[in-house]
């Protein structure tokens, strides 16, 4: 029981080194985005159709070489900006794989199988899309968000005579907020931030450090808690079940993908170096499911959960988490029974 | 600026420092190694830096009163929890050195199928390294990539690893083992090759690292012919390796 114990806190460790600094490197770039780019010329250049929208979104991620630790600090700057619902959704479940590290360190990993890296590729993009546009359906996007996030978040959609009332949607968040009950709600910092970075694109760099510095160091805190979180239960989960007990169930095509999807959730891996990982399984597993894996783990695991628990109601992860699993079903089985 | 949100926020400079210690110390002391994979070292040391220098940051702003943003960010947990949990984690990480995994993990993971789990393509191949100088690692990859355990009998090995007792194995063997990580502690796998001893395995007790020197033989064991290292005289039993881990 020491044992385990002293295992459990020791993979408990492993995961959090290596995920703190990429949480680091994506809160930096979540902070750079804000302070740095002008969002009303980005938002501006967005495509207005949800389903182009979803596959720029998914698409993005390219620009920002963060894996799953990352990205959420990310869409959630986007959605608070303003950006299209299906464009910050596709952005969410892609951009831990469609990044240039991955692509690259599942190239490495997986060179003799060439359309396992392809393959990853393209159905990630694909389930990214198709969810981003489902995500279109729902246009006030209130109902699914973290409250404080909720009263923070403007639908991108106005009337046009409020357009003409100011330059940016954006600055017409005030400090306060009215609740239900009528008691203001203070606004949080990276609205304001945000507000003040927009309509003072002139601001002093010291200034803009300075909010640089304060959104950094809030986001690594709230983050980071929920990373620990995450992280114990994900190691918790790998010692205390016997990973026989989940090798055991993945022998043919169906239950193989089913149980590589189990263990991509629980293990928690980091997209940047799980194809590593998976390639430990290549030569027990079926290629659907390696995919499945590779596809699945990025968009939805044990510590990815809770750091989505920062943007999304529990309803709203459920909703991401089963059309991400169904589409990851599909599409893998599809490999394992037609293609490879 | 009130006491309350003086009090966060010198917490949340403690626990963003606290974290860039702990990895810092991780790579000072050389623990690093049992966590993760050498490559991402240099990940490690910049995280911790930059954690260091955000605290560091951040608490000159303090020290020196400047324009604080009088405002909360958004807190899905309760203001003061989240820093508080970080320190305590890393805390915790400052004062238990976390342990090498040992042959109970092996044996959990599947040790016995060792062959199966390994990877399916080696990284390296070394043909021409003499046998007595490949590593168990090196063994394994090259069983793999040619798995006829009678087209190795009769040469010389020389290998290190640390000792596990399989309870399906007769009481003169033991199975000499050692963990492969890619990445991190997370996904480390154990691979290994049983060893047949010229005594009881008793004397050589689980987890105890040992340098078996020998020829290799093919045994069946369990119902399968495996590839099998027969000790020429009693295993050596070595300190653990500063590194244990194998890549």
């Amino acid at each position: 029981m020491n044992q385990q114990l002293n295992n459990a806190f020791t993979l408990f460790l492993s995961l959090l080194v290596e995920a703190m600094p990429f949480l680091l490197l994506g809160v930096l770039f979540s902070g750079l985005l804000l302070l740095f780019v002008d969002e009303r010329k980005l938002i501006a250049k967005l495509p207005k159709n949800p389903l182009l929208g979803a596959l720029v979104g998914s698409m993005v991620g390219f620009l920002f070489p963060v894996c799953e630790c990352g990205n959420v600090p990310v869409a959630r700057r986007m959605l608070m900006q303003g950006v299209p619902t299906p464009v910050a959704i596709g952005f969410l479940l892609a951009a831990p794989t469609i990044n240039p590290i991955v692509i690259w360190a599942t190239w490495t990993a997986f060179r003799d199988q060439p359309e396992i890296v392809v393959l990853r590729i393209v159905f990630s993009l694909a389930i990214a899309t198709i969810i981003g546009w489902v995500f279109s359906a729902q246009k006030d996007l209130r109902p699914l968000l973290q409250p404080a996030l909720a009263a923070a978040w403007q639908p991108k959609q106005q009337p046009q005579k409020d357009k003409k009332k100011t330059s940016s949607n954006l600055l017409q968040s005030g400090t306060f907020w009215l609740s239900g009950s009528g008691d203001p709600i203070r606004i949080d910092a990276s609205v304001l931030q945000a507000s003040l970075a927009a309509s003072t694109p002139v601001k002093p760099i010291p200034e803009r450090l300075q909010l640089l510095l304060d959104n950094t160091i809030q986001e690594l805190r709230e983050l980071g808690s929920v990373l620990v979180i995450g992280s114990a239960i994900a190691a918790l989960i790998q010692v205390f079940v016997p990973r026989e007990v989940i090798l055991n169930l993945g022998g043919g095509e169906i239950t193989s993908i089913l149980t590589m999807m189990l263990l991509a959730a629980v293990v928690s891996i980091c997209s940047t170096v799980d194809s590593f990982f998976a390639l430990s399984f290549a030569s027990t597993f079926t290629s659907g499911s390696l995919l499945a894996f590779l596809i699945f783990g990025p968009m939805i695991d044990l510590k990815g959960i809770g750091l989505m628990l920062s943007i999304f109601k529990p309803r709203a992860i459920i909703y991401l988490f089963a059309l991400a699993a169904q589409l990851t079903f599909l599409f893998t089985l599809f490999v394992n029974l037609y293609v490879i | 600026m009130n006491q309350n949100s003086k009090i966060y926020n010198w917490l949340e400079v403690f626990a963003i420092a606290a974290w860039g210690s702990l990895m810092l110390k991780y790579w000072l002391t050389g623990k690093l190694n049992l966590l993760i994979h050498p490559d991402y070292f240099w990940l490690v040391i910049s995280g911790g830096i930059g954690f260091l220098s955000v605290a560091g940051l951040k608490a000159w702003q303090l020290l020196r009163q400047r324009r604080i943003l009088p405002v909360r960010h958004i807190s899905l947990l309760p203001p003061g929890f989240s820093s508080t949990l970080l320190i305590v984690t890393a805390i915790a990480g400052l004062i238990f050195t976390p342990r090498v995994f040992a042959s109970q993990t092996a044996m959990q993971r599947g040790v016995t199928d060792f062959l199966a789990a390994t990877r399916s393509q080696p990284q390296a191949f070394h043909g021409s390294v003499k046998p007595e100088e490949r590593s168990l690692l090196d063994w394994v990859r090259t069983l793999n990539v040619y798995p006829e355990p009678d087209a190795y009998t009769g040469q010389k090995v020389k290998v290190q690893g640390f000792a596990i007792h399989p309870p399906e194995f007769p009481p003169n063997y033991l199975l000499l083992s050692r963990f492969v990580i890619t990445c991190c502690a997370a996904d480390a796998y154990p691979v290994g090759l049983p060893v047949k001893l010229t005594e009881d395995r008793q004397a050589y007790p689980p987890d105890t690292w040992l340098e078996v020197e020998g020829q290799m033989i093919t045994e069946t064991l369990k119902d399968k012919r495996q590839l099998t290292i027969q000790a020429n005289a009693a295993p050596k039993k070595i300190p653990e390796p500063q590194n244990p881990y194998e890549y």
